[in-house]
C-alpha cells in the first residue's frame, strides 16, 4: 500500500455474537475482507467475486451519518466496488447491504458483519 | 474393500473391487449385478462437511465416517481431511474413475475430486489409504475462471480416465454455465462442450452405450447462492428444462421444457443398466418426479409420474411444498429413493415399470412435519436431504444439509446444532424401510463447532456415482 493511499477506519460489529467490536484501518485499494484477513479477523466469505453474498455486511453508519433516526446510510458514499455486486438485489443495495469481499471503503464507517447478516437477505417465503 | 489398508513404503494397494472378480482390468465392477454381489458392506463413508457461511473460523472438510457395526468407533467421524482454505462450500464430489472405466487397465478408483461450490476451487484427494486420505492437489479458482466457468457441481469420470464437472455459472457467477474437463493428471483440459450449448446447468448423468448424457438446471450461481427468493421464481430465474446431449460430440441434441410442474429439476439419474434409456429427475420446487425415456422415434420424452402434495402448517402462511431435493436408483434398478427436505420424509417407489412408479414405503423423520423429531435424544434440525444407498440396497443413509444459505433460511437451527447422518434398514424384497434408531452420526460434536453434512460416497462405488459402459 502506497503512502498516498487514503485510509479509513471501519468498525466491524457482530449483531448476534458476544464479540467485541473491532476497528481496522483500511486503505481505499483494499477490500474489507482483505483487511480483515490481514488483521486476523475471520469474516464469512465464499466466492470472493461478488456473486454469492456470503460476505454480506450491513452499513450502520457512514461518516457519522446513519445512526439513530437518520435513515439508511448510502452504501455508494461509503464504499467503492471492484466488481458489480451481483449477489445483491436492488432492494438489498437500497437498504444498506454491502458485499465486503469486493468493497473498499471511501469513508469512516460502521458495518454489521457475521453470518447472521447474510441470513437477513431472504426469508422463508412460506412461513 | 478393506478399510484397514496399511500405508508403507510401497504404493498402497487399493484393495477394492477386484478381490473376487477378475474378468476386467480396471476399476469398479463389470456390471451392476456384480456390484451387488461382489461389493462388500460399506464400512466407511466420505461425507462433505462444511463451515462456510458460519462464524466458525475453520475450513470445510471431508469426514471419514466409520460405518462398521463391529468397530469400536462405529458412527464416529474417524478422520477429517481439512482443506487449506475457508469459504469453499463443499457440496458434491466424485471419483476419478468408476465402473465405466472397468476396461482401463491400470486405472484405479483412488482419487476423490472435491469441488468448492462457492469458491470454484477444486481439490484432489488421494484415498489410496481408505481410512486416512490425503489432499494431493488443488486447482485454484483463478485457473477455473480462465475458462469463463464457476460453481462446480457434479463430478463424473469419463470412461477413458478423464473427469467431467458440471459448472453452473460463468466466471462472474452469471449464466451460462457449462462443463469443465480435467485430464488424468488432474489438470484442466478445457471446456468439454462448445460454449453456449446451454444456459443453466446443474446435475448430469450419462449412458455411454446409448451415447447420451442428460443434464438438469438449477439457476445462475448469483441467483441461488444468497438463498431462495420468490422474486427469482416470478422473474423466471430458476430452471425447468432437461437437456439431452450427444455424449461423443458434447452437443445438445434435444431440450425438454418441463414447464411449471418441473421447476428446479435437480438430481438426474439414468437406470444403471447400460442398455436403458429410462431415467428420473426430481423437480424440487414443483414437488414432482419426472420419468424420461427415449421413444421409438429416437426422441426423448418426459412425464410427471410422482406428485407430492403441499401440506398446511398451522404456523406457516402458505402451504409448504415437499421440496424433493435428492433421488437415487437402487443398483438393481428396482427402487427409486428420495428425500422431501421441507416435509421431512424419505421414500421409496418400486420402478419395475418406470412409467408407473408404485409407492412402496416412506419414513417421516425430521423436517417440518416429521413424526420422529429426535434420535437418541438428539433433536433433528432439518429434513432428510442427500441420500446414499448400500450396493445391496439394504441400507439407506442420509444427511440433512442442503446448501448453507438455504439451510439458514428454512432450518436456522441447523447452523447452531450441526447436521446428522441417519440410516434406515431397507427390505428390498418386501419394499419396506425402518429407521435404525441405533445409528446416529452427529456433526454437532465436531471440534471446531457444529458443521453441516452433505453428500455421501462409499470408497468402492455407490448408487449415485457408478456408470456402466
Amino acid at each position: 500500500m502506497g503512502d498516498e493511499t487514503r485510509r479509513h477506519d471501519v468498525t466491524l460489529e457482530w449483531p448476534d455474537a458476544d464479540r467485541e467490536r473491532r476497528t481496522i484501518r483500511i486503505g481505499e485499494d483494499e477490500t474489507v475482507l482483505e483487511a480483515a484477513e490481514r488483521a486476523d479477523i475471520a469474516l464469512p466469505f465464499g466466492c470472493r467475486t461478488g456473486a454469492c453474498g456470503t460476505c454480506t455486511g450491513r452499513l450502520l453508519s457512514s461518516n457519522g451519518n446513519g445512526d439513530a433516526d437518520e435513515g439508511t446510510p448510502d452504501v455508494a458514499d461509503a464504499f467503492a466496488y471492484r466488481r458489480p455486486p451481483r449477489a445483491l438485489k436492488e432492494r438489498h443495495r437500497d437498504t444498506g447491504y454491502v458485499l465486503l469481499c469486493i468493497a473498499a471503503p471511501r469513508t469512516d464507517c460502521r458495518v454489521a458483519v457475521g453470518s447472521s447478516v447474510h441470513a437477513e437477505l431472504v426469508e422463508n417465503p412460506w412461513k | 474393500m478393506s478399510d484397514a489398508s496399511t500405508p508403507g513404503d510401497a504404493e498402497p494397494e487399493p484393495e477394492h473391487d477386484h478381490e473376487h472378480h477378475h474378468d476386467h482390468e480396471g476399476p469398479g465392477y463389470a456390471t451392476p449385478q456384480a456390484a451387488i454381489e461382489e461389493g462388500e458392506r460399506e464400512k466407511l463413508a466420505y461425507v462433505m462437511s462444511l463451515y462456510v457461511g458460519t462464524d466458525v473460523d475453520a475450513s470445510d472438510f471431508v469426514a471419514v465416517v466409520d460405518l462398521d457395526p463391529e468397530s469400536e468407533t462405529y458412527c464416529e467421524i474417524v478422520d477429517r481431511i481439512e482443506l487449506p482454505n475457508r469459504g469453499d462450500e463443499l457440496h458434491h464430489f466424485g471419483w476419478n474413475a468408476c465402473s465405466s472405466s472397468c476396461h482401463m487397465e491400470g486405472l484405479e478408483r483412488r482419487h476423490l475430486i472435491v469441488p468448492g461450490q462457492r469458491s470454484s476451487r477444486i481439490h484432489v484427494i488421494d484415498a489410496a489409504d481408505r481410512r486416512n486420505p490425503e489432499l494431493e492437489t488443488v486447482i485454484e479458482p483463478e485457473e477455473v475462471f480462465e475458462y469463463d466457468l464457476s460453481a462446480p457441481h457434479t463430478v463424473h469420470c469419463i470412461p477413458d480416465g478423464e473427469i467431467l464437472i458440471s459448472m453452473l455459472g460463468d466466471a462472474d457467477g452469471d449464466l451460462p454455465g457449462g462443463f469443465l474437463e480435467l485430464n488424468d493428471d488432474f489438470e484442466i483440459e478445457g471446456r468439454w462442450e462448445p460454449p453456449g450449448e446451454i444456459e443453466m446447468n446443474y446435475d448430469y448423468w450419462y449412458q455411454p452405450r446409448q451415447n447420451v448424457m442428460v443434464s438438469s438446471e438449477w439457476a445462475a450461481p448469483k441467483t441461488y447462492y444468497p438463498g431462495f427468493d420468490l422474486e427469482d421464481v416470478e422473474e423466471g430465474n430458476y430452471g425447468h428444462q432437461l437437456h439431452f446431449w450427444d455424449w461423443e460430440d458434447g452437443t445438445v441434441e434435444q431440450t425438454i421444457d418441463l414447464g411449471e410442474e418441473g421447476l428446479i429439476p435437480l438430481e438426474v439419474r439414468f437406470l444403471h443398466t447400460p442398455e436403458s434409456t429410462h431415467g428420473f429427475v426430481g423437480a424440487a420446487l414443483s414437488s414432482n418426479i419426472f420419468h424420461f425415456w427415449r421413444d421409438q422415434t429416437g426422441e426423448y420424452r418426459a412425464e410427471k409420474v410422482i406428485d407430492f402434495e403441499d401440506r398446511e402448517h398451522p404456523d406457516w402462511d402458505m402451504p409448504v411444498p415437499a421440496l424433493p431435493t435428492d433421488i437415487l436408483i437402487s443398483m438393481d434398478d428396482r427402487y427409486l429413493f428420495g428425500s422431501n427436505w421441507l416435509h421431512g420424509d424419505v421414500w421409496m417407489y418400486d420402478i419395475s415399470d418406470p412409467a408407473n412408479p408404485r409407492r412402496a414405503d416412506s419414513l417421516s423423520v425430521g423436517g417440518t412435519f416429521g413424526d420422529v423429531q429426535e434420535v437418541q435424544g438428539r433433536e433433528l434440525s432439518a429434513g432428510p436431504q442427500m441420500i446414499q444407498l448400500s450396493l445391496d440396497g439394504e441400507r439407506l443413509y442420509w444427511t440433512t444439509s442442503l446448501f448453507s444459505s438455504w439451510d439458514e433460511q428454512f432450518y436456522p437451527e441447523e447452523g447452531e446444532r450441526g447436521s446428522v447422518m441417519l440410516k434406515a434398514d431397507v427390505d428390498p424384497r418386501k419394499g419396506t424401510m425402518e429407521l435404525d434408531e441405533d445409528f446416529l452420526v452427529d456433526w454437532g460434536e465436531c471440534p471446531d463447532g457444529p458443521a453441516r453434512a452433505h453428500e455421501i460416497r462409499w470408497p468402492d462405488g455407490d448408487c449415485t456415482s457408478d456408470v456402466w459402459q
